[in-house]
């Protein structure tokens, strides 16, 4: 027996070598499991490393002292990661051509690293060495991790099940290092072991035969793990088990999901409720009156600059500022809930739900990065590997709910149903989901008959505690990116807003800023449409102009009616929470009479059409301007014929 | 079948019937966590299982920047499992392979 191939290049170390003599030991093992660090802890990091001859693999070599003789010296190989001895990658080629070399080259024994945090895992490895006669001793590390996961090893049980010696140890702390080398010496002097099992050959073996190997293979594995590893305490159900028996059950799950997600808009809506009164005092009292004062003072109290800053910017950004508070906390609920794990599990209990409705189960994941913001999510439709199943979810992503219109939710709502707030904004969020269902059967129809739904399997992390640190870090990230979001088009649609406020239509009276809201070209422009949307019961300028606005984005349209009703009142008359008023007074003109359930048309209509124009450039981006212009006209057919709906019936019954 | 003598096609049969999640296929067929997970290891390394990493969009830095890319710097998602670069949990989506032919 000699040493194995030498290493090309890079020698790293004094004496990286045991002479050609020496006898050579194998270290394998599958990746991550402190091979390296094992190696580094017996040779003193001493190595040579270098590509394996013909192949661009790493392999390192060292000498092991495996007791202070130097005739007990080895030449410790260091493998690539290997999972099993049935090559899939030039690193288990390397591992396999080491481990079962013939002659000469074979290796006196192997060394196989095993995690015993995952202990099946590790131990397919010794199952095919064990086939064999070559000395093997499996070294077992993250004992530690194992036990933080109360599993608990008996190495010796251990070492009866596999026929062969067990050491445990912690390479990270350099302990276990003399019981390995004393072990390795034994097996050593013992020689060749006694074959477990002799399989068929694999190049005699029949293709239909490999799941009977692994099965022979797994069973032995399998025996071993449990009569070695025990789960601490007995109790092999842990406290996650036993929630998950309700929060991912068929029916009790989707109904603990539906009332955690009613728990959350409802603690959003009531908590947050007085300091947005209070953030709405504060933006139309002293920021609005300072601002004007100071405009007034330098010459330009009466000029149209006033009326962009005051009325426009001040109006606009201050509306959505006294959101902070309530999409913060909604933020902060959110993050609380993946940080508990408890996320995962309506994932689960999302995918179910889709897989039996026929859609593709894992696009339950688009669809629920869609409820935060649609743009992400139309990239997200990326992880689906049909082309038509990412045309269908990048067709349904519109419809979820992202925050930006649960702003205008939340106005209406506390508006128009104060007492009941927090269930509507639910309904608006259940609504969504029964959209994306019914569109999605309806699309699946008449698109594919044949759409299959592919399987998901999680594997579901224990709930934990949540921490605040992470939580509210999560927190302050997805408000930061909502402002920025926010803010960037508020401005700049505050601006054209105002531009368009302040230009006469065609044959009205007054110039360029002094003209009433009223008859400026903004107005004329949602006039000519208001007709259409008579029959929804919100055909009233103000209402469709902020439609129009919506298209643009949806965080611009509370901006562009608190501009549109501060223009259209002098200021000296305006008071904190008048916006509620105005548009009860208009919801009630439009309506005539049935202000509420114009209000909730209004909200299925703001729903269902067009997100944003954010939206579809990444639509356009994913499914090209055909399928992106086919999704508008069926986003604006869905919105009308719902909202024409709701309020023709809902008037008959209300 | 026993799934003592025949693990691995009580897996794949637990699979085969709609279970989930993991804790729903030991469940199932009474194996541990650990075996049921090594065992679709084995099955997606056959061929029998066809595993695919899910994750949401891309970051800005590219394939570079992500956990699952590899170490040439190249795409990783959609590949038959998790870059091995991969060092925290990751989602991956399992599908029973169809039979050739």
């Amino acid at each position: 027996m000699s040493a194995a191939p030498t290493p090309s290049c890079h020698e790293s170390g004094a004496v990286a070598t045991a002479g050609p003599d020496a006898a050579v030991v194998a270290l394998a093992g599958t990746p991550n499991v402190g091979k390296s660090s094992l190696f580094n802890t017996v040779t003193g990091a001493r190595r040579t490393v270098g590509n394996w001859p013909g192949t661009t693999v790493e392999v390192g070599r060292g000498a092991w002292d495996l007791g202070g003789d130097p005739a007990r010296r080895v030449t410790l190989v260091d493998l690539p990661g290997a999972y099993s001895l049935d090559a899939m990658s030039p690193d288990e080629e390397v591992t396999r051509g080491v481990v079962l070399a013939q002659g000469e080259e074979a290796p006196s024994a192997v060394v196989v690293v095993t995690s015993a945090a995952h202990l099946a895992r590790g131990l397919y490895l010794v199952a095919q060495l064990r086939e064999r006669t070559i000395p093997v001793v499996v070294a077992l590390t993250m004992l530690d991790v194992a036990q933080r996961r109360g599993l608990d090893t008996d190495a010796a049980v251990l070492a009866d099940e596999l026929g062969c010696p067990v050491v445990a140890l912690d390479p990270r702390r350099r302990r276990g290092g003399g019981q390995l080398a004393a072990a390795v010496q034994a097996a050593l002097v013992r020689g060749p072991l006694e074959p477990r099992h002799t399989p068929p050959t694999s190049e005699s073996e029949p293709a239909g035969d490999e799941l009977a190997l692994a099965d022979e293979r797994f069973s032995w594995i399998a025996r071993a793990v449990e009569r070695a590893q025990r789960h601490a305490g007995g109790a092999r159900r842990t406290f996650s088990d036993r929630v998950d028996r309700w929060a991912t059950a068929p029916v009790v799950g989707p109904l603990l999901f539906l009332a955690v997600m009613w728990a959350v808009f409802q603690v959003t809506t009531v908590v947050a409720a007085p300091l947005q009164d209070a953030l709405d005092s504060f933006f139309a009292g002293p920021v609005a009156d300072g601002a004007d004062r100071l405009l007034a003072w330098v010459g330009l109290g009466e000029s149209p600059v006033r009326g962009f800053v005051v009325d426009g910017l001040i109006a606009g950004v201050g509306m959505l500022l006294t959101f902070v508070p309530l999409m913060a906390l909604m933020f902060l609920l959110l993050a609380v809930l993946e940080d508990s794990g408890y996320m995962a599990r309506a994932a689960v209990v999302t995918d179910r739900l889709m897989g039996r409705l026929g859609l593709p189960g894992r696009a339950f994941l688009p669809l629920v990065v869609g409820f935060g913001c649609n743009v992400p999510a139309i990239a997200a439709t990326r992880i689906l590997s049909q082309a038509r199943h990412r045309l269908l979810t990048a067709l349904l992503v519109p419809f979820t709910s992202c925050t930006a219109r649960l702003t205008v939710y939340v106005l209406l709502a506390t508006t128009f149903f104060p007492e009941h707030a927090g269930s509507v904004v639910f309904a608006m969020y259940l609504l969504s989901i029964v959209l994306v269902v019914l569109v999605g059967l309806l699309l699946r129809g008449v698109l594919w008959r044949a759409l299959g739904a592919e399987p998901l399997v999680l594997d579901l992390p224990p709930y934990q505690r949540p921490t605040a640190r992470l939580s509210l870090a999560v927190t302050w990230l997805r408000l930061k990116g909502f402002l920025r979001t926010a803010s960037g088009i508020i401005v700049a649609t505050v601006v054209i807003v105002w531009f368009l406020q302040s230009v006469p239509a065609p044959g009205a009276a007054g110039t360029f800023g002094a003209v009433p809201v009223e008859d400026s070209v903004y107005a004329a422009i949602a006039r000519s449409i208001a007709p259409v949307l008579a029959p929804a019961g919100f055909g009233e300028w103000q209402t469709v102009s902020a439609l129009i606005v919506g298209f643009i984005a949806k965080e611009a349209v509370i901006s562009s009616w608190a501009q549109t009703y501060a223009l259209a009142e002098p200021s000296s008359e305006r008071e904190p929470g008048v916006l509620g008023q105005q548009l009860l007074e208009t919801f009630t003109a439009s309506s005539g009479g049935h202000a509420g359930v114009a209000v909730l048309a209004f909200m299925v209509f703001l729903l269902a059409y067009t997100p944003c124009v954010a939206t579809l450039a990444a639509q356009r981006r994913e499914i090209g301007l055909r399928w992106t212009a086919a999704g508008v006209a069926m986003q604006l057919a869905v919105a009308y014929v719902l909202a024409v709906a709701v309020f023709q019936v809902g008037r008959l019954l209300w | 079948m026993s799934a003592e003598s025949r693990p691995v096609t009580a897996v794949l049969a637990a699979l085969q019937g709609g279970a989930r999640s993991l804790a729903e296929v030991a469940e199932r067929t009474g194996l541990g966590r650990d075996v049921v997970d090594a065992a679709i290891t084995h099955l997606v390394r056959l061929g029998r299982l066809e595993a695919e990493e899910l994750a949401i969009g891309c970051p800005s830095a590219g394939c570079g920047g992500c956990a699952s890319g590899t170490a040439e710097g190249t795409a990783g998602c959609r590949s038959s499992a998790p870059s091995t670069r991969r060092s925290g949990p990751v989602l991956v989506a399992l599908r029973v392979s169809r039979p050739p032919g």
